[in-house]
């Protein structure tokens, strides 16, 4: 499992999974450096995108539309994105902006990667 | 603790402090602009505050209660007050006065003898009497101005008596004149342009308070080039209606005069609340020793003194002023009793010309002064004549008659007599219809973008959820009503009859047009006319009588070339169901007095808490940008946890805070990049308003209504940033964009319940 933080977001990843995590406070500049983490991910070939919020307080509506763009270009990779360990709140303005309609939420690391083994399981990979 | 026999001193005041009625709020800002003089820095340009006169309203124990209070404190200012004579005087002899007056008051002062200010004396008994400390200059004011005194020039001379403030050295105590100009307009015929001199010289002075006619000192500053927005104002209109009824007791009281309630309600009304009408009628009531017990007596007394006592003299003395030929005075009398007997308000200027069969400048000279004593309204081309007060008509009527037409003096007092006799019930009854009316004119005033229920402008839902309600439980449910509607902000309301001639034949107050803007920015499209009426009926307004009042608005409307109005009705007992059908269909809102009460209360309320609001806030300004939202929220959150929100809505507040302050950094290209936060604390909620300054965004304006969870995916970025105004609407109980005029500034309330 190799771990990355070369552009302050911490990162590993599991297999074709590349686990991302959030900062504490989740807003333009923290977004677009999980986004660019992301894309980098992706660019080297990985599956499947989990970014974990464990450490997230808040989060801010231009966070939030950066997370529908990396959802956006997951997709059109044909990858997978869950959402770990997002609090209530959090849960809330996801739900209110219609996040939740297009990723899958997990309660941690573990249940995401569970998620994600069986989806692409059923997917025939 | 009682006061010293220093505090209470009546020095110039001609009544004590605790019988001078009505003008606190004034004297108290004179003391205070005094009391600043004091203490501002040296060598900083002279503060002045006007103090503009309606006609009516009278200014000089206003003056002299100052003066006594500046004197009494023995502070840091020296209080010097002076009135121009009346009449009979030149410009000359008002500023030797005035010398005289500043020496006197000053050295009064610095003696702490009140007798000084007052007294007859030549300038060596001045001399004599002046403190050693202060020799050395006094004398030297006094010399010069002997010198001055028999040189040619009148205009030095004058010009070397007026500014004799500034001849203080630095490290005295420092004058501040209370100049009382009622009387300057009887100066206008000089060599000497005299209001000119008097302005410049307070300017000048260290700091000062000039009082005159509010339409002849606003001309004279003016002209005298003196910036007048830099000087603070305090207006004087006439006492209001309690303050007047207060008065007179207050004087006959002091003058010995025994007088009925019915009396003093009737005098109130009659003398339009003027002090110095008021007291003239007092005076002569204790000179004749008269009880005014009755109508009866105070018209006669009213009538008496008309024709032949003080307020004979006064405005024999203003028209004397106004028209000092005696042929011309009698044209001008034939000219204004006319034009108010025929009731025609207006005429041109050069009928009037014609009419008075005098050199136009010389109507000029003669409109001027009638319009800055608002005896007639002139704009340089139309005369309107239908002003001036109940007596002065009565006397200009009762003067042409004798004058002109030579009718018996008897002929004339009996009717004027009579005519009083019979206008006195006329006046109470009116008094008393307006006291029991319905304030539309007031309340529409108020109107300032408040949120009020929706249910006070729609009779049926009214009825339907509230008739017959206690009071209090209606109070208490409409604090939670969830329908609201924003109020425009009025900007000007007029009687209906001044816009439609047809409106004549009903009350004054039955309707009012009140222009406003209903929008967050001052545009055409923002603009709308609120055309409000009140309908006289003692059940519920019918369908006819709703249809009549909605096409007579309209009419209005659409003569006036009103683009976007609202037409408002408001019935005793509301409306019936036709009725209701009927304000439907003209877009009309209609309310029962009862919704037009609670209305009236929810605007007074809002003014008077935002009074009280400063005790329980917080403000706080934040630079824009690093993360600074994160700030604001910590510190939302500190006062969301004192006042025990639930912790699911201290994070809701902090997060519509967080958005909140990013749309301020983002949108409003703010010149000093700041977010001003204002915490507001009440009894069930958490006010917070966030602003910053600079353009007004666009987004402002978007319409409200949009539901946050039509959000679809595919939403470009651009309008994903619109997402922080909607989750501030979802987060938050109530959010609206207060009126600015630049930036934004958004308002956000939680209630503790959600």
């Amino acid at each position: 499992m190799a771990e990355s933080t070369k552009s302050n977001v911490r990162s590993h990843k599991v297999g074709t999974t590349a686990v991302v995590y959030a900062s504490d406070y989740l807003n333009k500049l923290t977004g677009e450096r999980i986004e660019r983490e992301c894309k980098k991910q992706l660019d080297s070939g990985a599956r499947a995108l989990i970014i974990d919020f464990s450490d997230t307080e808040l989060v801010n509506s231009i966070g939030i539309s950066i997370l529908l763009g990396i959802i956006d270009i997951a997709e059109k990779s044909g990858a997978l994105v869950v959402f770990s360990e997002v609090n209530n709140e959090t849960v809330q303005l996801f739900e209110m902006l219609g996040l939740t309609r297009h990723v899958v939420l997990a309660k941690d690391e573990e249940e995401a990667l569970t998620t994600l083994s069986a989806s692409t399981k059923a997917m025939g990979h | 603790m009682n006061p010293s026999s220093e505090q209470v001193r009546r020095i110039l005041g001609r009544v004590k402090r605790a019988e001078f009625v009505g003008r606190t709020a004034e004297l108290e800002r004179l003391l205070s602009h005094a009391s600043h003089a004091a203490h501002a820095a040296p060598g900083r340009d002279a503060a002045g505050l006007l103090v503009l006169l309606s006609p009516l309203a009278g200014v000089s124990e206003l003056l002299r209660q100052v003066y006594d209070q500046l004197f009494n404190a023995q502070g840091d200012v020296v209080p010097i007050y002076f009135s121009l004579p009346a009449s009979e005087t030149t410009a000359v002899s008002a500023a030797i006065e005035f010398l005289n007056a500043f020496l006197a008051q000053y050295i009064a002062f610095r003696r702490n003898e009140p007798a000084i200010a007052q007294a007859s004396l030549t300038m060596n008994d001045l001399v004599q009497l002046t403190p050693v400390v202060d020799l050395d200059w006094i004398e030297e004011l006094v010399n010069g101005y002997n010198k001055e005194r028999f040189s040619d020039g009148e205009r030095e001379l004058v010009r070397f008596c007026l500014n004799a403030p500034r001849r203080v050295p630095a490290t005295n105590p420092q004058p501040y004149v209370l100049f009382d100009a009622v009387k300057l307009a009887s100066y206008s015929d000089e060599q000497v342009p005299f209001a000119n001199e008097i302005i410049k010289a307070l300017v000048g002075s260290p700091s000062f308070t000039l009082a005159g006619l509010r339409r002849e000192i606003i001309r004279d500053v003016e002209q005298a080039d003196v910036d007048f927005g830099k000087l603070e104002k305090v207006r004087l209109e006439p006492l209001a209606e309690a303050d007047a009824r207060k008065l007179i007791t207050s004087v006959a009281q002091r003058e010995g005069v025994a007088i009925s309630d019915e009396c003093r309600d009737l005098l109130a009304q009659q003398f339009e609340a003027s002090p110095f009408l008021i007291s003239a009628m007092m005076q002569a009531a204790r000179e004749k020793h008269l009880a005014l017990d009755s109508y009866f007596d105070c018209e006669r007394l009213y009538v008496d003194e008309l024709l032949g006592g003080r307020l004979n003299q006064y405005f024999t003395s203003l028209l004397e002023n106004v028209a000092p030929e005696p042929v011309d005075r009698r044209a001008l009398i034939k000219l204004l009793s006319e034009s108010l007997s025929a009731g025609q308000r207006t005429a041109s200027f050069a009928s009037w010309t014609k009419r008075l069969n005098l050199e136009p400048a010389y109507v000029e000279d003669i409109l001027r002064r009638l319009h800055v004593l608002e005896i007639v309204n002139w704009d340089g081309e139309t005369v309107d004549t239908q002003r001036g007060s109940h007596a002065w008509r009565d006397f200009v009527r009762s003067r042409f008659r004798l004058d002109a037409l030579r009718e018996p003096r008897a002929l004339v007092v009996a009717d004027l007599m009579s005519a009083a006799l019979k206008r006195a019930p006329q006046t109470i009854a009116r008094h008393y219809r307006r006291i029991a009316s319905l304030p539309l004119r007031d309340v529409l005033q108020k109107f300032n973008f408040q949120n009020v229920p929706s249910v006070l402008f729609d009779y049926a839902a009214f009825a339907q959820n509230y008739k017959g309600a206690p009071t209090e439980e209606i109070a208490a449910r409409l604090e939670i009503e969830r329908q609201t509607m924003k109020l425009p902000q009025v900007f000007h309301t007029a009687h209906g009859v001044a816009f439609s001639a047809e409106l004549k034949q009903f009350d004054e107050e039955s309707c009012v047009v009140a222009h406003a803007f209903d929008g967050p920015s001052y545009t055409n499209e923002n603009e709308i006319i609120w055309l409000a009426a009140k309908i006289d009926s003692k059940l519920e307004a019918e369908a006819d009588v709703v249809e009549m009042w909605c096409n007579r608005l309209e009419n209005l409307a659409k003569r006036s070339g009103f683009l976007r109005v609202q037409l408002w009705l408001i019935a005793n007992e509301g409306f019936s169901a036709a009725a209701t059908e009927k304000t439907r269909q003209h877009g009309a809102y209609a309310s029962s007095r009862a919704q037009f009460e609670l209305l009236s209360a929810q605007v007074s309320d809002s003014a008077d808490k935002s009074a009280t609001a400063a005790n329980n806030e917080f403000v706080f300004i934040l630079p824009m940008g690093a993360d600074n939202e994160l700030l604001a929220a910590a510190t939302a959150e500190q006062i969301a946890r004192r006042l025990n929100f639930r912790p699911e809505a201290i994070n809701q507040i902090k997060t519509a805070i967080v958005e909140a302050c990013i749309n301020a950094s983002e949108h409003s290209l703010s010149p000093d990049q700041k977010i001003y936060q204002r915490f507001r604390v009440e009894d069930d909620k958490l006010v917070i308003t966030i602003s910053s300054r600079g353009v007004l965004p666009a987004n402002v304006a978007v319409k409200e209504g949009a539901s946050v969870g039509e959000t679809e995916r595919a939403d470009a970025v651009d309008q994903r940033r619109g997402w922080g105004l909607k989750l501030i609407r979802t987060l938050m109980d109530e959010v609206e964009f207060e009126r600015v005029d630049e930036g934004t500034s958004l308002r956000m309330t939680k209630y503790l319940r959600s």
